[in-house]
């Protein structure tokens, strides 16, 4: 074939632009350590990409949730827990008031119980942020109000929230609430906290008619009465409690999980989009040999052309 | 017998050859670079012989004709094959830039090489669509924290960013498509206004008795030119002109331009092409204009529809849950985002300046009421009928799969025309290209010969001394 002076030089220089380009290429995903930057490189693998991308974004944010409810459950835990210290308290204070009491002793014991039961009160008005926690949905306002007398007694407690609760996505399609109702005397949906008329509960109104027993010396409805209500609210309270430890386990449960499934997509990621670095860097080391080598014979083509032109007469 | 006198006419005649050969040969050696340039050789024949007494004798060698090589089927290959590589590298062009503006590019890690990091983000419309469906659950989870809610506000505004600028990008590019379709028509016009010129020197050149070898050179050189612009259709005349048809118009007729290239609005702002003078609508088969209106009008228009629709479905969508919501201050049926499609689409003004305003709960006066908030976190997971019934962020994948193809196809096209064309390149060089070990050697034995011719008349010059001597 007969080869013409230009045809030479525009084969060297097309074959070193490839040789050039695939070094570029694979010096860039060296680089980067992605085989995938940009839809031309692999438009299935980068269709891929983004919806991992997406799901792990999604577990992200479930794992966020899980976190923020976990919080939340803690310090509706722990307030559970001082509740039921209170409740304790005040059921002691109920089994001593028997005859053998003296009136100073009811009094002094009657104060106890009011105090009691403004800190059960403030309790119940534990926030989370800016959110009250036992409120239901109406989470704005405080929950409880404590009314009083003249004398500082409490006269009343009302509630102010409702019994609807949040529910929150910790899984796809999977919502959980950990909130809990200050009350619920509606006869369905969550238990109540504090009271329910399902359970016999209502620790508020059960502490006042100890406070106002003990105020009067009816030492007979203390414990006829008041004793066995205390009771029925120990039992109500200690359901919380068990609750809100099984509460925290299954957002620990989800909190793993959702831990796995990162990692899962972050490795799934990386097997679709991520470069091998091993076969890249060996790639780039050919490409750069031959590249080395193009460079040498092309040299040595031109210069044996002068010689043959040198060496016409 | 020639006589004294007719071989010393021998010997000149035989000297103009060889010089001629020469100066052909200087001529190639000088064009030896020239792309466009096809190697010339003198075409010597035997000059009309005599009668002798004892037969024809011959009286030496004269120049016929300066050829040309040049292999007309490979020319045509070669401008067939450049309306190919014009319209897919027009194509690849297109879609590189709009690649570019749509900005969707991985990046694994920002720290630098690593095949096992642990984070992955997108810079695109992906990534922002979901932050905005995470930034939906943050409120869902925390309805009253201003600070989860100010993040929604900003990861909406975000997202409409993002369509608006990806919208507008896209839209400058078909502008600018337009204007180069434009510009390629123009240069398609001087081109055919040039290759008319040159056919009629040629016409007069041949006709006069002539070479016209140069001048086919430089409108073999503009034929491939215009072929790269258009596909184009050539036939060729007895008096060495060519007539050009496109898309089946004729539009040089021998040394008339017959016809010239126009662009027109078909009422939608896309130019089209047609003919200048018939109005007649052309749709070429090949070539950068070809290749640039496709682009625009095909995989470029796709893209911009598919963003407007996820848009409209998405603005259309949140609007429609987020309307029966409430915020913090019992406000009610207001919409999230404004606008209704990718150029449009943006977050209601309000809530900008007031994220207390955002609808997140299913009823009135129940701050800690998340419904609204959660059916719009849950909207990012469901399919849409509108797109294909795919979720948002699936659909928007598969529209950045489809783009990708279309890129990678233009890529691969552009690789193979490369091959195809290099390979006809060589094919003809390999006929027409100078060769300079070739025109050394011929340069040494025109030389030569002319040397030899020029001993012939020197010779002959002595035996005409030694004649006339003979008389003393």
């Amino acid at each position: 074939m007969r080869i013409a002076g230009t045809s030479f030089t525009d084969s060297m220089v097309s074959q070193l632009n490839l040789l050039s380009a695939r070094q570029y290429q694979l010096q860039n995903q060296a680089t980067t350590g992605q085989s995938i930057t940009a839809p031309e490189d692999n438009p299935a693998g980068m269709a891929q990409a983004l919806n991992l991308q997406a799901e792990d974004s999604a577990v992200t944010q479930y794992a966020q949730n899980i976190s923020t409810l976990q919080t939340r459950a803690t310090i509706s835990g722990n307030a559970m827990i001082s509740l039921q210290t209170i409740e304790e308290r005040a059921g002691e204070i109920a089994t001593a008031a028997d005859g053998t009491i003296t009136p100073a002793e009811l009094q002094a014991d009657a104060n106890q119980i009011t105090q009691l039961i403004k800190q059960a009160a403030q309790l119940m008005n534990s926030k989370d942020g800016s959110q009250y926690i036992f409120g239901g949905t109406n989470s704005g306002q405080s929950p409880f109000t404590v009314s009083t007398d003249a004398d500082g007694n409490v006269t009343a407690v009302g509630y102010q929230g409702n019994t609807s609760l949040a529910q929150s996505e910790i899984a796809e399609n999977t919502t959980l609430a950990v909130d809990v109702p200050g009350a619920n005397d509606t006869g369905s949906g969550a238990r109540g906290l504090v009271s329910d008329s399902r359970y016999g509960a209502d620790l508020f109104n059960h502490l006042i008619s100890l406070q106002n027993n003990l105020l009067s010396g009816n030492t007979s409805a203390i414990t006829s009465t008041d004793a066995p209500n205390l009771s029925k609210d120990d039992d109500n309270i200690i359901w919380q409690v068990a609750n809100n430890g099984a509460t925290q386990t299954r957002l620990q449960a989800a909190a793993a999980f959702a831990s796995t499934r990162q990692s899962g997509l972050q490795q799934s990621l990386s097997n679709v989009a991520g470069a091998d670095l091993a076969q890249t860097l060996t790639h780039l080391n050919q490409a750069q040999s031959a590249y080395q080598i193009a460079l040498q014979t092309s040299s040595q083509i031109m210069q044996l052309q002068q010689s043959v032109l040198n060496s016409l007469p | 017998m020639l006589g004294l006198f007719n071989t010393l006419n021998l010997g000149a005649r035989a000297l103009t050859a060889q010089q001629l050969g020469v100066e052909v040969t200087g001529q190639n050696l000088a064009n030896a670079n020239n792309p466009a340039y096809a190697r010339q050789r003198v075409q010597l024949q035997t000059s009309t012989p005599t009668p002798t007494g004892i037969g024809m004798e011959g009286t030496g060698v004269e120049a016929v004709s300066i050829q040309q090589v040049r292999d007309q089927l490979l020319d045509g290959q070669i401008r067939s094959e450049s309306s190919v590589g014009g319209y897919w590298n027009s194509q690849q062009n297109t879609l590189e830039n709009a690649q570019t503006q749509l900005g969707e590019f991985l990046n694994l890690s920002s720290s630098g090489a690593s095949s096992t990091s642990s984070s992955a983000t997108t810079q695109g419309l992906s990534g922002q669509l979901n932050n905005l469906f995470s930034a939906f659950q943050g409120v869902a989870t925390s309805p009253t924290d201003p600070t989860a809610r100010q993040s929604l506000v900003n990861a909406a505004q975000s997202l409409a960013s993002g369509f608006n600028q990806a919208s507008q990008n896209l839209s400058m590019l078909s502008s600018q498509l337009n204007t180069s379709v434009s510009n390629d028509v123009s240069s398609a016009n001087q081109l055919l206004s040039n290759i008319a010129t040159l056919n009629g020197q040629i016409a007069k050149a041949t006709a006069s008795g002539g070479n016209a070898n140069d001048l086919m050179d430089s409108r073999e050189q503009d034929l491939e030119n215009l072929a790269q612009l258009a596909n184009i259709q050539t036939a060729a005349n007895s008096n060495g002109t060519v007539s050009v048809s496109i898309g089946g118009q004729q539009l040089v007729s021998g040394s008339a331009l017959s016809d010239t290239l126009a662009t027109y609005d078909p009422g939608n702002g896309q130019l089209q092409v047609q003919t200048a003078t018939s109005a007649t609508p052309l749709t070429l088969s090949g070539g950068s204009i070809q290749g640039a209106i496709d682009a625009r009008d095909g995989t470029l228009a796709t893209l911009r529809s598919n963003l407007d629709t996820m848009a409209s479905t998405l603005i259309t969508q949140v609007n429609g849950i987020y309307q029966n919501g409430y915020d913090l201050n019992g406000g009610h049926g207001a919409n999230f985002f404004t606008g209704a499609d990718a150029a449009t689409i943006g977050v209601n003004p309000a809530l900008q300046n007031d994220p207390s305003q955002v609808q997140a709960a299913g009823v009135a006066n129940a701050a800690g009421d998340n419904t609204v908030a959660l059916q719009l976190a849950q909207l990012g997971q469901q399919s849409q009928a509108a797109l294909n019934n795919q979720t948002f962020s699936g659909a928007y994948a598969l529209d950045v799969a489809d783009f990708g193809n279309a890129l990678s196809n233009a890529n691969d096209q552009v690789n193979n025309y490369n091959s195809v064309n290099t390979m006809l390149l060589n094919h003809r060089d390999s006929v027409s290209g100078v060769s300079l070990e070739e025109e050394t050697t011929n340069l040494i034995t025109f030389q030569k010969a002319y040397e030899a011719s020029a001993k012939i008349i020197s010779t002959v010059n002595e035996m005409l001394s030694t004649v006339i001597n003979m008389k003393s």
